[in-house]
């Protein structure tokens, strides 16, 4: 028994999006290094060679795509060819109160970050590119729980991951695919550096947990696992990752 | 291949303590993260079950330590007994169903013994004796019936329940430490909890309702070593959910 490492992403073909910077860029280093092949994809071909510069093991694809065109999520879902498992990195941010807002801000982060993950995930399901007891794997963020300020728009395209994660997960189970969602808090990128500089915590440190501000490799980490077969049960999980920012707050009232 | 995020998933240079190790979730734990290079403390309170466990660990220098845990002495004795821990996984625990209309005081006080009282006591001992290493993640064996409702299951339920609030208190008290707190929490996995016949009744009315049918032990093993390695330095104050997609 254990002579294969449930941990292991030997032999598995997986597709990571927003893997030209932050936490994307991360799990695909340590993807690879944990045996994966990769397709990684992103907006700048430059950006995305300089991530493939890194990753260990042969073999890796370079797709570039606009994840808010459908003609290109269509042709990158043809593009990737059969994979076993798919990682959700892409995801923007910008902050904005809601007096401020036009309906623009609202489309920019539904598009980004709701309905692309979602429709890359259809086109993959529909020309049958993920296998059988494949892993789907969302990043929401726990913005959808906790709302900070000028968030509305992010924070609710970050929840409605986790409604599209539990329901995509019962129809995709009889193919023993598992869909989970991973929640993290602020996580040291520069989409976190991007938000600092708009005005993010000016009043001194935005809030952290007793663990502090998470690196990307802990959520690569994390990703390893959930698309693993060490995670072979887990599905339609909302894995909240933290560092304990949300353990004293009432996040579920 | 050694690198730095395949040490991350390693349990090498760490001790691990197992309660509940002699049968089901336990043992598997306690051998898995024997198999990922810890040295594993197991303890439970059946000298041949504990034995047999103790046999089928990988590599040296694991220990065993008899103990009752809902007995005040034997758990003093076992958390002086042990050597420096850099995870602890509280195993232990026993299922008994009553609807809250027949209960009795006696099942309801041995609920709390078993389920609550022994994890939380022998984990404040293991704090007092100073066992517990900067860095160190602690696991409570929860349950879904921690976050879900089912008729007859209240006692357990309320005890498993009970345990996510001193997980999410004591994850705060020691996160200077950078000591992690975290919860597992299966639905149904054939144990010898769920009594022996594998076609029980019970047993299959579970099944049915798991789109990706019943875990095993493994499975459990598995989410324990991801919450001990080092993999899930900054997670805390959780509980992960393992359920097969389970829907009521």
């Amino acid at each position: 028994m254990n002579d294969i490492d449930p941990f292991s992403l030997l032999d598995k073909r997986l597709l990571i999006t927003g893997a030209s910077s932050g936490i994307g860029r991360q799990a695909a280093i340590s993807c690879a290094a944990m045996g994966a092949q990769l397709v990684i994809t992103g907006r700048n071909f430059e950006r995305l060679q300089e991530t493939a510069n890194n990753l260990e093991g042969e073999g890796h694809v370079l797709i570039t795509a606009d994840l808010t065109q459908e003609k290109e999520i269509s042709s990158l879902a043809e593009q990737a060819g059969q994979i076993n498992g798919i990682l959700h990195a892409a995801g923007i941010s910008k902050l904005a109160p809601v007096r401020m807002i036009r309906k623009s801000h609202l489309e920019e982060m539904l598009s980004h970050n709701t309905c692309a993950p979602i429709l890359l995930t259809k086109e993959l399901l529909a020309k049958r590119k993920i296998a059988k007891n494949g892993s789907i794997v969302f990043i929401s963020a726990i913005a959808s729980h906790v709302g900070p300020l000028a968030s509305s728009a992010y924070s609710a395209s970050k929840a409605a991951l986790l409604g599209a994660t539990r329901s995509l997960a019962l129809e995709v189970a009889k193919q023993g695919i598992r869909v989970n969602c991973l929640s993290p808090g602020y996580v040291r990128t520069p989409m976190l550096d991007g938000l600092v500089q708009d005005g993010l915590g000016t009043d001194g440190n935005y809030k952290l947990g007793p663990l502090g501000i998470g690196e990307p490799e802990d959520i690569a980490y994390a990703a390893i696992f959930f698309l693993s077969d060490a995670s072979r049960w887990i599905t339609r999980n909302y894995f909240i990752m933290d560092g304990g920012l949300t353990v004293p707050m009432d996040i579920y009232a | 291949m050694s690198n730095d995020t395949r040490n991350a998933f390693s349990l090498r240079n760490k001790t691990v303590l197992v309660t509940g190790a002699s049968s089901g979730l336990g043992r598997q734990i306690a051998i898995s993260c024997s198999q990922r290079g810890a040295q594993v403390i197991i303890t439970g309170r059946d000298k041949s079950r504990l034995q047999e466990t103790f046999k089928q660990l990988k590599g040296e220098g694991h220990l065993q330590i008899l103990a009752e845990q809902t007995c005040a002495e034997e758990r003093a004795a076992l958390a002086q007994a042990t050597p420096a821990l850099h995870g602890v996984v509280h195993c232990a625990g026993k299922q008994m169903l009553s609807p809250i209309r027949l209960l009795s005081e006696a099942l309801m006080t041995q609920m709390y013994a078993v389920n609550f009282l022994a994890p939380v006591m022998l984990t404040q001992q293991l704090f007092q004796n100073r066992k517990i290493a900067p860095g160190a993640s602690i696991i409570f064996m929860l349950s879904t019936s921690a976050h879900i409702g089912t008729p007859a299951v209240g006692p357990y339920s309320a005890m498993k329940s009970a345990l996510l609030g001193i997980i999410r208190c004591l994850a705060m008290e020691q996160g200077k430490h950078r000591i992690r707190v975290n919860g597992i929490s299966p639905s149904a996995i054939p144990t010898p909890m769920w009594g022996e016949d594998q076609q029980s009744a019970s047993l299959q009315a579970q099944r049915a309702r798991h789109p990706l049918g019943l875990g095993t032990p493994e499975d459990v093993a598995n989410a324990a070593i991801y919450l001990l390695s080092d993999a899930s330095r900054w997670v805390t104050g959780t509980s992960l959910v393992m359920d097969g997609g389970a829907v009521l």
